[in-house]
């Protein structure tokens, strides 16, 4: 059971089963808890080499136990996620911790990995259960629907889930290299159905400058 | 609390805070300035276009007027909501009614073409005028106080209506050669606080609850003019006069001639 205590440690309540965290994350815990380091992310040795080969890397561990474990990252704002059998994508380097139950993966992004600076592959979560994912600033949920799709800086791109088409909108033209640009010359664009995270902070990006 | 809000076009404030870290602003076929890369994400078809974008040019006339920061401002325009956010500072929108309102350049994100953007004559700094929404961040909460009071630099926002911001330093900054050695070198008791702004007259300050700034953009410096405070971007401070006959100070390859105009670096802010 995931709860947050105040905005930036995320406690979870267990009793004798497992959660999967980032490697050293735990801050404190009352009760018994095993720490175990999972190699390749419990993804097996396929997974382990799909993840050594994409540069997709995480460490993991698994924390087993009666009791409460809490979880904490450089004071990074943390978001719950409640996954009812779809799919969230998230950058490795900001998810936090999933529920045993949760399978882990890697995926293809495209460009838009590219631009936003994060390498072409994306770590995949899929099941049912809870997971947390860590963000600069609280994130803000926005849903996509077919009705209306949603733009979103590739720099303040956090996670997103659902059933979401994602493409790569680039608005350079010729003022762009003449350094009068729009600011905004690289965007992701989701069409479908879902959920996509944002923070409130821009990382740097490739296009961030343009 | 364990179930985040999730929020899509018609649940978004217009024109308000979704939390304190992100503003939404409406658009419906206006127009709003907005700093280079502030966009977080939007709904709809909202074009952004740099402020040299010829279409412009009406609407530069009447609400833009700082060439120096030209190339730090797009505007956008459409129709739908857009979100705003930087850094995870905290994000508030300020109304202006016929007034005017003075800010650091780094920390205002957007603003309605109602206003008019100015350069302030104090270097760093930008003038809001006229009536509108604008929308500013900082590092924690804004506070406001009222002069006459003396101010941190850095902690340092911006102000409304106040006539007269000058600087002000301790006396022991100035007295006795001990002081201005401790206070070059840094060297044994320095506070770190000799200097203040100093604000007398009517009027609101506004100032954050950090004193780390929003890093500064390399642009805004004031045009190498007589009279310009500040005009000769870093160290020659001159003032007294020095080597260079006719007081103009100029210690560049070639000196500026009278009536030139802005060359090509100055207009894209290099």
């Amino acid at each position: 059971m995931f709860r947050l205590q105040g905005s930036k440690v995320l406690a979870v309540d267990m009793a004798g089963d497992a959660v999967r965290a980032k490697n050293g994350s735990m801050v404190a815990y009352d009760g018994q808890m095993a720490f175990k380091k999972m190699s390749g992310g419990g993804e097996g040795i396929r997974g382990m080499v799909t993840r050594r080969i994409t540069g997709e890397q995480m460490t993991l561990m698994e924390v087993r136990g009666q009791g409460t474990c809490y979880f904490a990252d450089r004071a990074s704002e943390i978001n719950l996620v409640s996954l009812g059998g779809d799919k969230l994508y998230v950058e490795s380097s900001n998810l936090l911790c999933a529920d045993g139950s949760l399978r882990t993966g890697t995926s293809f992004t495209g460009l838009r990995g590219g631009a936003s600076g994060h390498g072409l592959f994306t770590t995949t979560v899929e099941g049912s259960g809870q997971a947390a994912i860590m963000s600069d600033g609280p994130a803000t949920v926005l849903r996509v629907a077919p009705g209306y799709p949603l733009c979103v800086d590739p720099g303040a791109y956090v996670a997103h889930q659902g059933n979401l088409q994602q493409n790569f909108q680039s608005g350079v033209t010729f003022r762009t290299l003449m350094g009068e640009g729009g600011g905004e010359a690289f965007q992701i664009r989701f069409e479908g159905d879902g959920l996509v995270y944002v923070q409130p902070s821009e990382r740097n990006t490739v296009g961030g400058e343009v | 609390m364990s179930t985040p809000v999730v929020h899509d076009p018609t649940t978004l404030p217009s024109d308000d805070n979704v939390n304190p870290y992100t503003f939404c602003v409406e658009l419906k076929g206006g127009q709003w300035f907005l700093q280079k890369g502030k966009m977080i994400a939007y709904y709809g078809r909202i074009d952004f276009n740099g402020i040299g974008h010829g279409r412009l040019d009406r609407l530069l006339r009447t609400s833009f007027h700082s060439p120096l920061h030209a190339s730090d401002w797009v505007v956008a325009e459409g129709s739908g909501k857009m979100l705003l956010a930087d850094r995870a500072f905290d994000v508030n929108s300020f109304d202006l009614d016929e007034g005017n309102l003075t800010i650091r350049s780094g920390n205002l994100l957007a603003y309605q073409p109602s206003l008019a953007l100015k350069q302030s004559i104090v270097p760093g700094f930008v003038t809001l005028i006229g009536t509108g929404k604008f929308v500013a961040a900082s590092n924690g909460p804004v506070v406001f106080m009222e002069p006459p009071i003396r101010v941190d630099p850095q902690a340092l926002v911006g102000w409304a209506d106040c006539p007269s911001p000058c600087h002000h330093y301790d006396h022991g900054y100035m007295t006795g050669v001990m002081g201005g050695v401790r206070t070059l070198t840094g060297l044994g008791g320095v506070s770190g606080e000799e200097h203040q702004f100093e604000f007398v007259g009517a009027g609101t300050v506004l100032l954050q609850s950090t004193e780390s700034l929003l890093p500064e953009a390399a642009t805004g410096a004031p045009p190498q003019q007589p009279g310009v405070p500040g005009g000769h971007g870093s160290g020659h401070s001159s003032g007294h006069g020095g080597g260079h006959g006719g007081g103009q100070g100029q210690h560049g390859s070639t000196p500026r001639l009278p009536g030139q105009l802005g060359d090509l670096q100055r207009r894209f802010g290099l």
